[in-house]
């Protein structure tokens, strides 16, 4: 193993490790708001994952080579794979759809162990398939790779996670440099499957998607989410109602205030100012990410830094332009604010991936030899 | 494994060319980082800065609930405090629309029960585009027990529906003066577009006639509120604050229970109406308007059918006949005569006039009611007999102009100025009046069946009663009160009415105590027309009256005629004769004579007052002012 070197301490991202912290400590101080509302403990529970997802991340940085990933990335791929099928056979229903898998003490979600695994499956395997352009054809043997979770996905179901690894997928393919054409014939072959795909849609979920373009079509029915989720957001004005005086979140009018509409109870108590900081918190975070995959000095350090920064990048997206009404409802929790100790330890190992590859930069600079 | 563990630290380090081309990509995805994060930050500020105030507004709506609170309407209580009209609680089921989710689904559980039609109630809910929101709609005033306890015990699966309690209307003593108090009724439209009472909403209740109307600001008193602070279920979380209602002022009424509930029993059988009052103050004891209609009905809520039959064009039971009612005076308006004539020194009350039951005027003859004629007959006869001759002499002698000033100066042709809307002023013709409306000359003739009170003049029950309390009073004409005070809510008195003396008669002493000893005798003599109205006891004065409605050619029995072409019958009185105390005018439509009809009804109001007055035996005043069998010259 690699022995500690002063260099990981020059090299370790104090920007990243900072961003990091904050969002969690907003994520903590919301949770405490939104359990009030809740009436159950959320935040402490929260804070445990917090803590123990903190220490895995560090043990990560200074006991793990993410280089070892390259290796193992074919288990991975199989363990994910085979809890998704346990999900098929032993997961627990909540509202609806199969998505948990217990393991006594707690209950973890293989969908949110999906993402991660996904990127470092597909990293793993642009690292092996090194070429200077994709055509379509050299891609069949990665899409191959992803329908399978993608549809185990898809069945439990969970239409918002299954889409969300197509949106990991776009992305690797976009860094491993798809041909033009090929782009425009998948974005053209995309649209054209568009009705195809809103046949095998489930009437809620079309509901959703009719909702998201004319949300005033019904607000006391499957548009009530978001006109709550707007006018909580809107009602926080430039400095927000104040901490835990919420009263679109503590009187109940915004539904899954400790999840999905964590954002909607911070943008309502700490108005505009706090919203934009918290914007700007998180872009800190990607930012540092996407840097990190910019100066990595090679393929599968760059590959799996993009995708990890790529996969918190779209999960903020989409939960925050939900949130504001930019997007239809997904249930895409928002990482390390919204409660859920799946989502906080896949975040967390990520971001511990994201500190690997930065510490170990060192490893390629000029002048240095691998061992 | 050891081995392959080994060899992947020897990964692919980037080219040159490679390591730029992933730069790029990154400084990309940087790039469209930041416009999202641009993007996100203006929609933020769309939400929170430009809208912000729309969306404070809204989250204020779903939090807070304002629920009215009712004040208890005044009490209208009667001369010496017995309620008339009180308040109870009544229960309305009331429906909040906008927390209502399936509106289908809520009306078909609705409507068993409620015992009516999906349909029914929803012309209750109307079409509602215009309507404020969050505003409850009552969909069943005034529900049963039986009902209430039904959707109470359903409430949860009845999501915005909620029931109500309203003070409503309620009549310890039955429906009494009905057309004085008057009824509430639903706030129409108009009312309030043009806001005429405070506060108020739709589906409030509100005064439509009578006194509830016209007092409807300080009976109404002054709705308070709460404001609630409720989840997203609707659940009460706290009380914001509170402004407690301000309850309605009470109104003492001048009329007398007893006396009006017996005047309305007099007269039940009759479509009329009757007014009593204290010829000493002006204020009105009982006003009676038959047929009546019953206030309860108002309450509970009516149906087409009643409401029909309230409306009914012969009998017209909504009408407030005594302040509405337009009649012919008939010989109730020789009184008027008389005393223009005596002023006006026509006569004096010692000259005869020959009655032969006929008088020729050009080429017409007009008749007496006596087709055989009265004889030789002097004023004190002419009122007692009530002699048409005599007065169409005296009409001809006195002339339309001055017939029409003394009956304007009696109070006729214009209102009395009670404090109710739609008091009717009756009317009295002028010959300018009518060259300007017919474009014809007066006729002579025409000043002859004015002078007996029929022709153009028309009268109402009320004018007539302030008449002859006029004359009862010694010729003070007041404008009549129906009220006695205002109290608030801690029996404190807010205000005080008193009639208005609106003018003097314009006759003097002496030619008004000739009349009034002629009124005496008309009731006490032998051949009096209204000796019907005699009392054992105490000395009645008054008049009758037969007010033709069609010109009769020949004479015939009224019993032969159709209902709507018989004679009115009027009795005006006033009692004890030497210190009236009480002044009464009835009149009955269709009913015949005057004397026969009318004048029993005044008798049974005079037996009821002076009962109440003294209910046990005690000394009648001494008839010794006046000489009942004839003219005293001492006098």
């Amino acid at each position: 193993m690699t022995m500690f070197d002063r260099r990981f301490l020059e090299h370790f991202d104090w920007w990243l490790f900072l961003s990091v912290l904050l969002l969690m400590a907003i994520g903590f101080v919301n949770l405490n708001s939104g359990s009030a509302a809740t009436g159950y403990p959320f935040q402490w529970k929260q804070l445990q994952w917090y803590i123990a997802g903190t220490v895995l991340m560090l043990s990560l940085v200074v006991f793990f080579d993410y280089r070892l990933l390259i290796v193992y990335s074919v288990h991975i791929y199989l363990i994910m794979v085979f809890m998704l099928i346990l999900v098929v056979f032993i997961g627990k229903t909540v509202g609806g759809s199969q998505r948990w898998l217990s393991l006594g003490f707690m209950n973890i979600q293989p969908s949110e162990l999906a993402k991660l695994a996904t990127v470092i499956v597909l990293s793993s395997y642009f690292y092996h398939d090194d070429r200077p352009q994709y055509g379509l054809m050299d891609l069949w043997r990665p899409v191959l790779l992803m329908l399978v979770p993608i549809f185990l996905i898809y069945h439990q179901p969970d239409l918002g996670t299954a889409l969300f690894l197509v949106l990991i997928f776009a992305s690797l393919v976009y860094m491993a440099r798809l041909q033009w054409t090929s782009f425009l014939l998948l974005l053209g072959s995309a649209i054209a499957a568009f009705p195809l795909v809103w046949e095998f849609l489930k009437p809620y979920q079309r509901n959703r998607i009719i909702n998201f373009f004319s949300p005033e079509r019904d607000p006391l029915g499957a548009g009530y989410h978001i006109s709550q989720s707007k006018i909580a957001i809107g009602s926080g004005q430039i400095l927000g109602k104040g901490y835990m005086k919420g009263s679109q979140a503590h009187l109940n009018f915004l539904p899954e205030v400790h999840t999905d509409f964590a954002f909607s109870v911070w943008a309502e108590e700490w108005g505009w100012v706090g919203a934009v900081i918290l914007l700007g918190i998180f872009f800190l975070m990607l930012y540092r990410g996407f840097l990190i995959a910019s100066q990595s000095r090679e393929r599968f350090g760059a590959f799996l830094a993009f995708g990890v920064t790529a996969m918190l990048f779209w999960q903020v997206v989409i939960n925050i332009g939900m949130v504001m009404g930019l997007m239809p409802v997904v249930g895409i929790p928002l990482p390390l604010v919204s409660y859920g100790g799946s989502s906080v330890f896949i975040t967390l190992i990520g971001i511990g991936l994201l500190l690997n590859v930065k510490s170990r930069r060192f490893m390629f600079q000029k002048g240095t030899r691998t061992r | 494994m050891k081995f392959k563990v080994k060899t992947i630290w020897r990964v692919k380090r980037f080219d040159r060319l490679d390591q730029e081309a992933n730069k790029r990509r990154c400084d990309i995805a940087i790039l469209i980082m930041f416009l999202c994060l641009v993007t996100f930050c203006a929609r933020l500020w769309h939400l929170q800065v430009v809208q912000g105030e729309h969306f404070r507004e809204q989250s204020e709506r779903n939090r807070i609930r304002s629920v009215r609170l009712q004040p208890p309407r005044g009490k209208i209580l009667d001369r010496t405090g017995r309620l008339l009209a009180g308040v109870k609680p009544c229960f309305n089921v009331c429906l909040i629309k906008e927390d209502v989710r399936d509106m289908e689904a809520l009306l078909a559980k609705l409507s068993p029960l409620l015992g009516e039609t999906e349909a029914e109630i929803r012309t209750r809910l109307g079409s509602g585009h215009k309507r404020p929101k969050y505003i409850p709609i009552v969909i069943k005033r005034g529900a049963e027990w039986e009902t209430l306890s039904r959707i109470e015990s359903r409430l949860f699966s009845l999501p915005g529906v909620f029931i109500e309690v309203t003070p409503a209307r309620k009549y310890p003593y039955g429906s009494i003066a009905p057309h004085l108090l008057g009824y509430l009724g639903e706030i129409s439209r108009e009312d309030i577009q043009k806001k005429r009472y405070k506060g108020a909403r739709s589906g409030d209740l509100v005064g439509k006639c009578g006194i509830e109307k016209r007092f409807e600001n300080d009976l109404a008193g002054i709705k308070g509120h709460r404001r609630l602070e409720v989840d997203a279920g609707g659940r009460l979380v706290r009380v914001i604050d509170e402004k407690p209602p301000v309850p309605g002022k009470d109104l003492y009424l001048s009329i007398d229970l007893d006396l009006q509930q017996a005047s309305e029993k007099a007269i039940k059988e009759y479509v009329g109406a009757l007014v009593a009052l204290d010829p000493r103050t002006g204020r009105i004891l009982a006003l009676v308007s038959s047929p009546a209609f019953d206030l309860d009905a108002f309450a509970r809520g009516i149906d087409n059918e009643e409401w029909q039959r309230l409306n009914d064009p012969v009998t017209r039971p909504l009408q407030n006949k005594a302040l509405q009612g337009r009649y012919a005076p008939g010989s109730t308006f020789k009184i008027v005569m008389a005393a223009a004539a005596l002023q006006e020194c026509i006569i004096n009350k010692n000259m005869s006039l020959n009655c032969k039951g006929r008088f020729r005027l050009g080429r017409s003859v007009f008749r007496c009611w006596k087709w055989s004629g009265h004889g030789q007959v002097n004023l004190y006869k002419a009122l007692v007999e009530s002699c048409d001759i005599y007065f169409y002499q005296v009409g001809l002698k006195l002339g339309i102009e001055k017939i029409a000033k003394y009956a304007k100066a009696f109070g006729l042709g214009s209102k009395t100025g009670i404090d109710l809307s739609n008091e009717s002023s009756g009317f009295i013709a002028t010959p300018d009046w009518k060259l300007g409306r017919h474009q014809e000359p007066w006729q002579e003739g025409e000043t002859l069946i004015t002078s007996i009170g029929q022709g153009f003049t028309l009268v109402t029950p009320l004018q007539m009663a302030c008449l002859t309390a006029a004359v009862a009073n010694g010729g003070t004409l007041y404008s009549p009160v129906y009220l006695e005070k205002m109290t608030g809510p801690d029996d404190h008195i807010v205000a005080s009415f008193e009639s208005d003396p609106k003018n003097k008669l314009p006759i003097s002493e002496s030619n008004l105590m000739i009349i009034k000893r002629a009124l005496l005798g008309a009731v006490n003599d032998e051949k009096g027309t209204g000796n019907k109205c005699k009392l054992p006891d105490v000395l009645v004065a008054g008049k009758t009256g037969t007010a033709q409605v069609i010109r009769q050619d020949r004479r015939r029995q009224d019993e032969d005629l159709d209902w709507e072409y018989r004679d009115h019958a009027w009795f005006v009185a006033y009692a004890p004769a030497e210190r009236p105390e009480l002044a009464v005018a009835v009149l009955c439509e269709h009913a015949g004579h005057g004397g026969s009809v009318a004048a029993p009804i005044a008798r049974k109001i005079f037996k009821t007052w002076f009962q109440i007055q003294s209910p046990l035996p005690v000394l009648i005043p001494p008839k010794t002012a006046f000489n009942v069998n004839g003219v005293n010259d001492h006098v």
